[in-house]
Parts: structure tokens; sequence; C-alpha cells
């Protein structure tokens, strides 16, 4: 623990600090440009000189280990004729273009300049100008304006794992770009943007757009997938423009995914902004009043055991609380959140990733069965890829289902549940891997809990878990992987099928046969919508996908930047979501349509604002009594052991940038899969 | 028949002539005080006034006319309507109706009462009505102060008023303004302004309160109360109150002329061979010359000071004089007959 | 004695007569109207009149769409929406100005880094109903093309004091 004094101040900082670290301790602002927490220290931007005493010149102070004793000034004379210098030097070949750049207003360098600079430049020669790069359809390059900080090589290389960016030439002539001419493939790539000190990465398809002092930021959750990335959206009137992650270091640190941050432009089309009632076949636009007229006309006096309910996978925890009551109201015990018919819902430690996260950081050794991680949380897959990078290529991955590319090294085992079986009964070599690993977890995705065998997979998972000490004492090692951000609320809500109720796939079958009557969607899309036809669908939800063109009734919902929500991710922490604008047209907050339509039966829910919705969740389950942490769930008894079919376990998701009805509708995700999921059928991309 | 029409018609249509003869003059008078007001305060200014429309712009007044009478009378809906309306009138009908026993030469006078000055005085203290009841129906707070302001200051300045005039009355010895003017005949120095020269400067400066007119336009103070009484009105009502505002000056200048400056009495006996009515108006408009004179050259008083000129220095000063008058008449025995 | 003087002074009124002397005196005085319209006072090259959006001399429009002049203006009578044009430059889809929020004071054209936005020397723009003191991007480019000659003269004039 060197000891060591910033402008008089004392700080102690742990061992391995650097001087930039002890400086921030000891409340110092040291302008940065290269330096960045989480990726390598590459010490060649220069800014972050300060002055040492016995040192005969200003040292970076990012690359320079803290040691005992070290005085350190960081507002000298010296230090600011440094910084001036620098600045100098930095603006040489920076173009004077702020006015036309996408970074203005929340530029480094031009804060920095601003702080720290000098007030005019005495270089009058010919600037660079550097040949822009094509990195494919999210980040735009103009690269005259590069710095050459090359962070954006560091994080490609250590974060995405993908090794295209580096710098080519030397001295001036130096050019950071991809190597090749490709496209940066991965799904993390939009954080390139965040990155980039000034505005040489900036957003496609946000390209001047918006100035970001015009922006109204909102902090909100991710329903992109399960894992609930913290977020800001960032809206001007009644339009989103962009999102940027938030910081927390539990979840997604300070990425997020590219689905997360561009999925947003499906948001602008293809909008259901009104209530609509088929009339003779064809949907008519109505008003509320007709809409929950047509539903009672429909409803009343049926039998519950005609209605059913199935929930999506981006709706709130609010908007399920609300249907599920109405459904008991009705009498119907028909519903199911799991609209992808996954054999899941025991005991809380069944269904949640226990490990959390963050815990992944102290894992040795991983079993992913049936998930493709990357597609299915680029998030996670980049905290397993930060665990093999802490562990310098110690940590071990396998991988049973299909053989993915994690971005490291890992172990293929094998295709199905034979490979599972094998390793419970130690005829694997990957056991014994997990057996001499201090902290083995394992992670089951979709792919493998959503066949009909699902319950003997997890029954399976559950004895590996057990056999090899997955979970002992503090450490819980089992963990499964969702795919949906609504899939871990609806669970702990008990939106699933009560006494007698009927899953997804009976729900389907009896609506087929005519069974079931009247089916609620709520947001759900992902369903074989063709034996839906015979029955009386309402659909409720913002877009105009799959679920919306059998409907009898459509009523329009908030999409989740248009409202206040509580999500649950994969980890079973609950976190809200604010209201970044307000919804189009006649589209409401999902739970207060369903309170109205309570109303409009004649059973009214007993809840008329969000505080009341959320202290019935409470009543519920009390996790949603605890916000933004995550419970240890005790580990109990799962699964139904059973014969588990041969075949291999295959990933829901088939593409990483349209897995539901909002990155379907948008342009951003189609241009990427345009770029990225046909260019890697056809092997053009690394 | 005959009686009828020499009795009644006759009659009748010689009074409506004679006040036809008055109310038209004065009217136009109306219009070219303020057109002459924009000229002489513009010259003063170094500006030139209105001249666009007309030769010289003399035809500005009746363009001003034809607006206020072609605009949209705006009644606030929290108005006392019938109030609201009735208060221009009433002020604009005042000012007229003072006219009658005004004396624009010998024998030139519509009523020629005996009790004139007392008439005058009783119209124009009636005044005040108008403007308090615009004040108050107009329900506007800037109305009703400017109206009670109005009020307080016409109140206040007519006390002095009516002791300057006893002292004029003392030394005349008639109510009737023809024998005021009469007893002032024989040249300039006969004049009342000589012998009551202190009273003279203060009655012109009661006049200037009386009326309304800077220095002392409290009531449509712009900076504090917008426009005072008249804030709410517009169009026709507005151009009542305008109107009468200036009729009153008109007749405030012509009892001055009669008071003080000898009537439709030529100042030297040789310039008898123009007409005494003539006379008159010159005199008029030489004392309307002073309103817009003083409205050119000094600011506006504070209330404070106002209500103090008025009570504490006008009040005493006119009635000593009052007293002065009196007790030189009876010592001297010149009490008038 | 100076309490007599100053009695005397203000009894005899001498300081409102020698008021009244200034203003009779001034009466006489040549008159500084200027028959406007026929004749027009001296402008300075900062006045600040009408707007006006300037085309470089090869066509091309000024307007980068940086959005200062939006940012800066305290009556916030601009609005402008960006998109990238075909060719890949930021340019704006539309610039408007409220004239009657418009206050006048200049910043706008002082944020502008590429003298685009500028108030010219146009001051007689009165219209006959509110919705015509809407700008759009077309009145704006049009007020710069009628306007251009006087418009680069005056910032050539200023330029040395800025």
């Amino acid at each position: 623990m060197p000891k060591l004094t910033v402008d008089g101040i004392e700080v102690e900082v742990e061992a391995g600090a650097t001087v930039l670290q002890a400086c921030e301790e000891a409340g110092k602002e040291i302008p940065r440009f290269c330096y960045h927490e989480r990726l390598s220290i590459a010490g060649n931007c220069r800014m972050c000189l300060v002055e040492m005493e016995r040192a005969p010149k200003p040292v970076a102070s990012c690359a320079m280990p803290a040691a005992d004793g070290m005085v350190i000034k960081t507002d000298s004379d010296l230090v600011k004729k440094a910084r001036n210098g620098v600045m100098e030097f930095l603006l040489i070949n920076h173009p004077l273009d702020c006015p036309i750049c996408d970074q203005g207003g929340e530029c480094d360098l031009q804060d920095q300049a601003m702080a720290y600079g000098f007030d005019a430049s005495r270089y009058a020669e010919k600037k660079r100008a550097v040949k822009d790069k094509e990195l494919g359809p999210i980040v735009k390059t103009i690269m005259t304006r590069c710095i050459h900080c090359t962070r954006c090589v560091r994080f490609s290389e250590e974060v995405a794992g993908v090794g295209t960016m580096g710098a080519v030439y030397r001295g001036e002539d130096t050019e950071v770009g991809p190597y090749i001419e490709a496209s940066i493939n991965s799904e993390m790539s939009g954080n390139l943007v965040d990155l980039c000190p000034v505005g040489a990465l900036t957003s496609k398809p946000y390209a001047f757009t918006a100035r970001p002092w015009e922006l109204k930021k909102t902090d909100s959750v991710d329903v992109m997938d399960a894992v609930g990335s913290n977020i800001r959206v960032d809206a001007r009137g009644s339009e989103v423009l962009r999102v940027l992650p938030r910081l927390n270091e539990d979840i997604n640190e300070e990425w997020i995914s590219d689905k997360t941050r561009y999925a947003i432009d499906g948001l602008k089309r293809q909008r259901l902004d009104r209530p609509y009632v088929r009339v003779n076949g064809k949907l008519a636009p109505a008003s509320w009043d007709e809409a929950f007229a047509a539903i009672k006309e429909k409803v009343s006096g049926l039998d519950g055991k005609k209605i059913a309910a199935i929930a999506g996978d981006t709706v709130d925890c609010e908007s399920m609380t609300a249907l599920k009551d109405l459904m008991g109201k009705l009498g119907s015990a028909n519903i199911d959140c799991r609209q992808d018919g996954a054999k899941i819902g025991g005991p809380r430690s069944s269904y949640i990733f226990n490990t959390t996260i963050a815990g992944i950081e102290e894992a040795d050794a991983c079993l992913v069965v049936g998930a493709n991680v990357r597609a299915e949380a680029p998030i996670i897959n980049s905290r397993l890829r930060k665990r093999w990078r802490m562990t310098a290529g110690d940590f071990r991955l396998g991988v049973i289902g299909e053989n993915w590319d994690p971005t490291f090294k890992h172990d293929y085992l094998g295709a199905g549940p034979e490979t599972l079986s094998d390793i419970l009964e130690g005829k694997n070599d990957f056991a014994k891997v997990l057996e001499s690993a201090a902290k083995p977890m394992i992670i089951v995705g979709m792919g493998a809990l959503n066949r009909e065998d699902g319950e003997a997979v997890l029954a399976t998972a559950r004895e590996i878990a057990d056999k090899y000490g997955l979970v002992s004492g503090e450490w819980n090692g089992f963990n499964v992987l969702h795919t949906a951000a609504a899939r871990v609320g609806g669970l702990d809500l008990g939106f699933v099928p009560g006494e007698g109720g009927l899953a997804t796939n009976d729900i389907l079958d009896g609506a087929a046969k005519g069974d079931v009557e009247v089916v609620y969607l709520l947001g759900a899309d992902e369903l074989d919508m063709a034996k839906l036809k015979n029955a009386f669908v309402i659909y409720q939800g913002c877009l105009g996908d799959a679920g919306a063109q059998v409907a009898d009734v459509i009523l329009p919902g908030a999409a989740y930047t248009e409202k206040n929500g509580t999500y649950v991710n994969t980890e079973g922490r609950v976190q809200y979501g604010w209201r970044a604008v307000f919804p189009v047209g006649d589209a409401r907050e999902d739970w207060k349509i369903i309170r109205a339509l309570s109303a409009g039966l004649g059973l009214t829910l007993p809840y008329d604002n969000i505080d009341s919705v959320r202290a019935r969740m409470v009543e519920i389950n009390d996790v949603f009594g605890s916000i933004n942490v995550t419970r240890k769930a005790a580990w109990a008894e799962f699964g139904k052991a059973g014969v588990m079919k041969s075949e291999g376990f295959a990933s829901p998701v088939r593409n990483f940038y349209m897995t539901d009805p909002i990155s379907r509708a948008s342009v951003t995700m189609a241009k990427c899969t345009e770029a990225f999921v046909k260019d890697a059928a056809a092997g053009k991309v690394a | 028949m005959e009686l009828l029409w020499d009795g009644y018609i006759q009659p009748g249509i010689w009074i409506v002539a004679k006040i036809l003869a008055i109310v038209l003059p004065l009217l136009i008078a109306v219009a070219y005080l303020t057109y002459a007001e924009r000229k002489v305060i513009g010259a003063m200014q170094m500006r030139k006034g209105p001249n666009v429309v007309g030769p010289f712009g003399l035809l500005q007044p009746l363009a001003d006319g034809l607006k206020l009478f072609l605009k949209e009378t705006v009644i606030p809906t929290s108005a006392n309507k019938v109030v609201f309306l009735i208060a221009p009138m009433l002020t604009f009908i005042l000012a007229l109706v003072a006219w009658a026993v005004i004396p624009f030469g010998e024998g030139l006078v519509i009523s020629n009462l005996n009790v004139g000055i007392l008439y005058l005085f009783a119209i124009s203290s009636l005044g005040v009505y108008g403007i308090v009841m615009a004040g108050w129906s107009s329900n506007s707070k800037y109305a009703f102060l400017g109206a009670l302001r109005s009020a307080a200051q016409m109140v206040s300045y007519e006390i002095s008023i009516g002791l300057i005039i006893i002292s004029v009355l003392l030394t005349t010895g008639s109510l009737n303004l023809s024998d005021i003017v009469l007893a002032q005949s024989g040249g300039i120095w006969n004049w009342n302004f000589i012998y009551h020269l202190p009273m003279f400067v203060i009655f012109i400066v009661s006049i200037l309160a009386e009326t309304n007119r800077a220095p002392f336009d409290l009531p449509e103070a712009e900076a504090e109360l917008v426009s005072g009484y008249n804030v709410d009105y517009s169009a026709m009502t507005f151009a009542l109150f305008f109107l009468g505002e200036y009729a009153n000056m008109i007749l405030m200048s012509g009892l001055c002329a009669t008071l003080f400056l000898g009537g439709w009495q030529a100042p030297l006996p040789f310039l008898d061979f123009i007409p005494g009515p003539l006379w008159f108006i010159f005199k008029i408009c030489m004392v309307l010359f002073i309103f817009l004179w003083v409205r050119a050259t000094f600011p506006r008083y504070r209330y404070d000071q106002l209500m103090r000129l008025g009570w504490k220095v006008f009040l005493p000063l006119s009635f000593a004089w009052v007293m002065l008058v009196a007790t030189f008449l009876v010592v001297f025995d010149k009490v008038p007959a | 004695m100076s309490f007599i003087d100053r009695t005397a002074r203000s009894f005899l009124l001498v300081e409102l007569l020698s008021g009244l002397a200034l203003t009779f005196k001034y009466m006489f005085k040549p008159k500084v109207t200027l028959n406007y319209p026929y004749e027009k006072g001296p402008l300075s090259p900062r006045f600040r009149g009408e707007h006006a959006l300037r085309r470089y001399p090869n066509g091309e429009e000024r307007c980068i769409a940086c959005k200062l002049c939006e940012a800066i203006c305290p009556a916030q009578a601009i609005t402008i929406e960006v998109e990238p044009r075909l060719d890949g430059s930021r340019r704006t889809t539309r610039y408007d100005i409220d004239m009657t929020k418009c206050i006048y004071c200049g910043f706008c054209e002082e944020a502008c880094p590429v003298d685009a936005i500028v108030e010219g020397p146009n001051f007689e723009f009165a219209t006959e109903n509110r919705e015509e003191l809407l700008y759009d991007k077309d009145k704006l480019l049009e007020n710069g093309e009628r306007w251009e000659a006087e418009l680069a003269a005056r910032l050539e004039a200023d330029a040395p004091y800025r």
C-alpha cells in the first residue's frame, strides 16, 4: 500500500495503482485521452503529464506506478506548460471542424482544450488528412480527427475480442483503422463510439441528428435481452434519438450491446398508435371504448377456462401483475409468461443466474449448455472474456450445443444431451476441470430448456451442479441464462399456469381445437400464430408484429422507453426504468390499459397508480421490494429426471440483431443483419 | 298657429342654432387643439409633429377621429356595462353644457345667467363623476386607482379655484360672467390679472391640475397606471373622454380669459375695431398655449407633492388673498355696489 | 441673505420660468425629423435587422447545421433539423426563425462559425399577418440572395473590429 503526496495531500493507494489513480484519489482531475479504466494502459497521448519530485521531466501519470514516498504536483507551472504543449501538439493535426462534428458538445478534446489548452495555434503549415475507413453500418469514421489514443484498438482487442483494429505507419503518418477493409463484426462495436474521445468514430445511425444539449436524458433499463443493461435514453421532443450505457459495475460495466443501443429506431415505424377492432375480417380503427366493448361482448359470460393469456418477452412487471389479477377475476388459470415453452418455473434458484454477472469474475471454469452466450447476452459473454483475460487464459469454458465463438479459447464438448450425461458420469475430460475448479459454474440456456425434455435437462444440470460442487457455501455456480427481459419477472410474479391451467403450448393447441376461445397476448409475438386463427385474440403491444396480424382487438401499449416499468434481469435483479417520452398517439402505459379494461368489464382492479401496483407486486413476491440488488436464492430440489432426447441443443437466437418486434422493425438492425449475419454466412468476415 | 311658431318653434330653432354655433366650432377646436399640441410639443423637442396627412398634416385630427370612430368598442366582460357606457357620455356632456354661460362678446352668450360663475363651478365639479364612474365600472385596478387619484386631485384644486374666484368676485361685485368682463373694460391695465397677479398664477396652475394636464397628469401616469381611469376604454367611448378632456381645457382657458384677461375686450382701446369674439378666441389660444408649453417643459409631479402643493400652499395662499382683498375693499370703502 | 434670495426665487418661480424660456427657445431651432420613408438615417454595419442565410460564391449554402445559433438564441426563436445530405455533408433540412419571437440580439450571427446566418440591414419587413413572420429556410436563403452584396460589404467593413 504505497503512500504518496499529491499537491500536499497524502493519499494511500492499492499496490499496483498508477499515479493517475492516486491523483484521482486525492481529488485532483487529470486530463487524459488514451487512459481508460477498463482498458490496458497505453501512455501515448501524454495529456496526463504531472510533475514528480526528483524526476528530470514531467511523467505520464497513467503509466507510472505509484510508489511509496512520491511527491506529485498536478497544478504547478511546469504541469500547466506541459499540458499546454501537449494540447497544442494534439491540435496541430486535428481539424477545426467542431461545428460539423457529431462529437461537438460532448467531446473530450473540446472540453480539455478549453480547460487546459492554449488560446491560439502557432501552426501555420499544412494539416494532414486521412482517408476514412469503412467500419460497417454502426460506426462512422472521420479519421482526420483521430488523435491516435488507440482506445478503439485496445477495446476491440481486449473487450470485444475481435482483433481487427490497429494502428499502421509511424509518426505523423499513423493511421488507426482495421488492418483489412472489413467491418467490425462485434456485438459490442457501438461502444467504440463512446470510447473515442474525439469525433473520429461516431455513430452512423445517429449522424447529424442532434446536439447533446438538446437531449433530455432519462435513466432506464434495456429490454432487448435478459441482462437488464442500465441505459440512458436520450430524447428530444417526442422522439427517442439514442441510447447510451449507464455505469453499473454489477451488470454491464459501461458497455452495452449494439442491439440495445441501436434497435430504438424500430420504435419509429409500424407503431400501434390507436385501438383497432376486427370488423368483417378487417382491422378497423376504433376508440378505446369501442375496443373495450368488443372485448366485453366476447368475454362476458364466458367460462374462465376458455380464456387464456400469454405475456411476451419485453413486457414490464406492472402490466403482468395487472393481467394476472384480471385473469384471476375472470376465473382463468391459463396464464403463461414462457412463450417459448421453456420448462422452468420451480424454486427461484432454478431459474435465475445465481452466480450473478459480476460473480463470473471469480469463477475458474464454466460449462455452457445450450446457450449461445455471445448472441443471447453479449454483455455476459464480455464478462466471461474479461475473466478469461484476468486469469491469463486459465479460465476454462466448455460448450455444449452449437459451437459458437465466444471470442476466446474454449473447449467444444459436444452438441447435445449425450455430452451432458457424459459429464455427469465423469466420462468427459471437462468433468475433471469442473471437479478441480474452486469456483466452477454452469450456464444453462434456453436452447436446452425450451425442449420437451427441458425438465430432464434441467435435472441433469442440477445433478452436475451437486456432483461437482458448483453449489457450496456462498458460491452458487448454477445459472440459467434467459433471453427475454420479462421472463424472470413473470416467473417471480407467478405468471405461470395456475391449478389446472394451461401452459403456452396447451393454450395454442386448445385455441386451434376451439377449447380456448379468447387469447390475450400481452406483447407476445414469438408464437405459432397459425394456431390462433380460430380464437378471439386480444393483442396488447406497441408494434404491429406477428401478434397484431391475427388480433381481433388491438390495444396500443407503450414501448419500454415510454413507461415507468419494473424489469427483473436474468440474475433476479429488480430494476426500474423511467419514461423518456410519452407513448405515441392514443397508446397508453400497459398496466393502465389493463386497469381500464378491468373497469370496462366490471371487474375493476384495486389499484389506481403505479405505486399501488408496485405494492401489489411486493405482496405477490417480496423480491420486488428490494431494487437494484440481487438476492441469494436458496438451493432446492428442482427438475424432473427423465429421458433426454438425442438431438443437439439449438440456441433460440438465430440472428442476434433481430430477436423481438422492436429490433425486427429497426432499420439499423436490418442493416447489421445484412452486413454481418449474411456476411458471416458467406464467410467474408472474421 | 302663429303662437306656436313665434312662441315655440322659432325660439327652439334659434336655441338649437345657437347651441350648434358653439358646439360645432368647439368640437373642431378640440380636434385642432390636439393637432396644435403635437405641433407645439414637437417644435419644442425639435421635431416636426404631424406633417403627412394633408398639407402640414392639417387633416391629421380628422384621420385620428375617423380611426377612433371606426374602431371596435371593447367592453370588458367584468365591467358594469351601463355605468361603463354612461361615464364617457357624462364627461363629454358636462364639458359642453358649461359653455352656456361663457360670453363670447357683448350679449353673445346663450344664457346670460346672473349666477353664471356658480353654474360654471357646479358643472365643472360634476366632471369628477364621469371619471369616478369610469374608473369604478371598468372593474380594473389600474382604472380604479387612476379614478381615485383623479377625483382626489380635482376636488383638492377646486377649493383653491373657488377661493380665487371669490377674490375676483369681491372686486367685481357680480356673479354674472358678462358683468365680470365689463368690470374689466378700459384696457389691459384694468384687467384682473394685474390686480390679482399671484392668484392668476395660482389659477393657471390649478386649472392644469383640474384638467389633469401635465405636470399634474397623475391619473394617467402611464408609467404606473398604464392610462389611468380610461385604460379599458376604446374607440368612441375613449374618443368621448378625449373630447371631454380637451373641451374642458378650452373651457378652463375661457374661464381664465373671462376672469382675468378681460374676456372679449381689446387690451388697448384703439384696438376696439377688432370684434370682441376674436379677442376672446385669441386669449383662449394664449392660455391653451401655456397648457402645451408647460407640458413640454415640466416633468410629472409626484402624487404627494401634488397634494402638498394643493392643500399646503395654494389653499392658504388663496385664502390669505381673499382676506387681503376683502380687508382692502372694506378699509378703503371700495366694495362694489 | 441666501435664504431671502432663495425664497424670493422660489416665489417668483424663477426656475420654472427659466425652464419655460428654454423650451420656448427650442421651438425655433431647426427640426431634426427625417422625412421617412423618403429620407433615411445612416445604418451602422453592425445594424441588426432582418435575418438572411448566405451562400458561398459557388452557390453552396454556408450553413452546416452546427446548431450553435439555435443553442445561443435567448428567445429560442430558431429551430433546426439536420440530416446527412445525399453527398454525406451535414446540412439542415429545416431552418426556421420565428421572427415574432426574435429579439434581434445578434447572438446567432456572433455564434455562426461560417457567417451563414446574418442579420442584414433590412428593417422594413412588416407583414400583414403573423404567419408571414415565421421564416423558413427558403425565405432566409432568398433573403441571403437578395441582400448578399450589402451583407458581404457590411461584414467586410466590420471585420477589423471583430
